[in-house]
């Protein structure tokens, strides 16, 4: 059995960055694969073959296709030497998991959603109708598919917007909150979850300023900071290639624009 | 480590915890509550932010030194880490990682049309029999405003043709995947495992809604008896008190806002 490993990935954003810096953080080579999603590269034949899902992240170990990027991440922390970043503690534990599926399930589709309306669907429509409407169709999973079709047309009713910048206030509440009791937001220690949670949540500062910023939530600032200063994000960064990734020089104090 | 689970009647997620507490050999006292009735915000439980904003809605809490846990799925994980060698999650790491991806399906896609459909046909008329005072003491103390929009929408019985049609759909596609699955095995991971308590968990109730989904499957049918005559599984039925414990339903995870 081949032991190589090959991370097929986006920008490092959102789904992508977690297993991205997972890797980088565990110190695990891999061979990256940029997947380009605003070309509906994930879509076409030749990454249908790797992934027959159509999804991304993904990641091939041993001949074995792994997609789902949480479960990605713990099967890394597993599989691989390297510093710990599950705790030991079960309790622990079980915290990680629980803030990796409240961001993954209920804060991170209402940020993608305005992320979707306010900054990458504009800019896909900009494209070639009969070409939009062919990269839909090419979608393999019905769910997925009644999904881009709402992000690329921007098919959000005022009530789904509303409700999700509602979300996003109190998940900036909760995890300021949370990081007043510790000083990672699982446990004692960083973890997944930190990584996890650090791949949306950097975005915070830019899309909701007003809510998000020294004055009014110093711990997720302070959190934020020192998980940029890390030198995997540094690597994980680094390998994007869109102006998307140059956002993070925020925490350089840099003026960065917002979507 | 003293713990308590508050769990419902045995079906869905408190059938799941219960029977991972039973094969983890672990010690729990035992406090059944009516989940439909609200009593799991009724006091006695320390509910806490992660308890408050479940994913999965008005499930089962395991108390572990005071603190409350929550999510079947991730309170088997804990039970699992708490007692290794218990048999609930796979030794190796890619059967792992399959077990999470699967049991991520679970929650996300089939979980929400059971929950929808069983509350439709069990939930809804015990709301609807409450007059409004009562009820409003119910909703009035459950933090989270769209689990509270869930109780609400189950008492008033507005399932929509779409939302109804898509849960059904769920649920066969979900007994599709179980019969294809389950072609060269005994149980979804190959060894029994946490899976087959989750899905089984969520599935079987659904025979007597869904007959249809359950028709010309002969290894579903096989692996329903064969979760079903687990000893843990049987000592966790014989928790129930009323005479129907697979409609004991509560306001659950909500449809993917996605699509």
């Amino acid at each position: 059995m081949s032991e190589d490993l090959t991370l097929y990935h986006w920008e490092p954003n959102a789904n992508s960055g977690k297993p991205m810096l997972t890797l980088v953080e565990k110190g695990v080579p891999f061979a990256s694969h940029y997947i380009d999603l605003l070309a509906f590269d994930q879509h076409k034949p030749d990454y249908l073959a790797i992934n027959p899902m159509g999804t991304i992240p993904a990641m091939v170990h041993g001949g074995r296709l792994m997609n789902e990027s949480t479960a990605i991440m713990e099967y890394v922390e597993e599989a691989f030497p390297g510093p710990a970043l599950m705790p030991a503690d079960a309790r622990d534990r079980w915290r990680v998991r629980w803030w990796m599926k409240y961001f993954d399930q209920w804060l991170g589709p209402s940020l993608s959603m305005l992320g979707w309306n306010v900054g990458i669907g504009p800019k896909v429509r900009e494209r070639d109708p009969e070409e939009l409407k062919a990269a839909i169709d090419r979608i393999p999973l019905p769910e997925r598919r009644i999904a881009w079709r709402k992000a690329i047309y921007g098919l959000f009713s005022e009530e789904e917007l509303a409700e999700s910048t509602r979300r996003i206030l109190i998940g900036i509440d909760l995890v300021e909150k949370t990081l007043v009791q510790r000083e990672w937001l699982a446990c004692d220690s960083y973890s997944l979850a930190d990584i996890n949670a650090f791949n949306s949540a950097y975005f915070l500062p830019i899309s909701q300023g007003e809510h998000c910023n020294d004055e009014k939530t110093p711990r997720i600032m302070r959190w934020l900071r020192t998980i940029y200063a890390r030198p995997a994000v540094k690597t994980t960064w680094a390998m994007g290639r869109t102006a998307m990734a140059s956002r993070i020089k925020i925490f350089e104090g840099e003026e960065v624009e917002k979507w | 480590m003293v713990m308590t689970l508050y769990h419902g009647e045995p079906t869905g997620p408190s059938l799941t915890v219960l029977a991972a507490l039973f094969e983890s050999g672990l010690e729990a006292d035992l406090r059944p509550i009516d989940l439909a009735m609200g009593e799991r915000h009724a006091g006695a439980i320390p509910l806490n932010v992660e308890t408050n904003y479940s994913v999965e809605g008005e499930g089962p809490v395991l108390v572990v030194d005071g603190e409350a846990l929550c999510d079947s799925v991730f309170i088997g994980c804990f039970l699992d880490d708490a007692a290794p060698g218990s048999g609930l999650r796979p030794a190796d790491p890619y059967v792992r990682w399959e077990m999470m991806a699967w049991c991520r399906w679970i929650i996300e896609r089939l979980a929400p049309g059971v929950a929808a459909l069983a509350n439709r046909a069990w939930t809804t008329p015990r709301l609807a029999a409450l007059d409004d005072d009562a009820f409003a003491i119910i909703t009035g103390r459950i933090v989270a405003q769209d689990l509270r929009e869930r109780w609400e929408e189950t008492r008033a019985g507005t399932l929509s043709d779409e939302h109804r049609a898509a849960s059904e759909a769920r649920v066969h596609e979900a007994a599709k995947k179980v019969d294809d699955r389950l072609v060269d095995r005994d149980w979804i991971m190959g060894d029994f495992s946490l899976a087959d308590l989750e899905s089984y968990a969520w599935l079987a109730p659904m025979r007597e809604l869904l007959p249809a989904a359950f028709e010309g499957k002969p290894h579903l049918a096989a692996w329903l008896a064969r979760v079903a005559a687990r000893p843990s599984v049987q000592r966790a039925l014989t928790q129930a008190r009323t005479p129907e414990p697979a409609h004991g339903f509560a306001p659950g995870p909500e449809i993917n806002r996605w699509g």
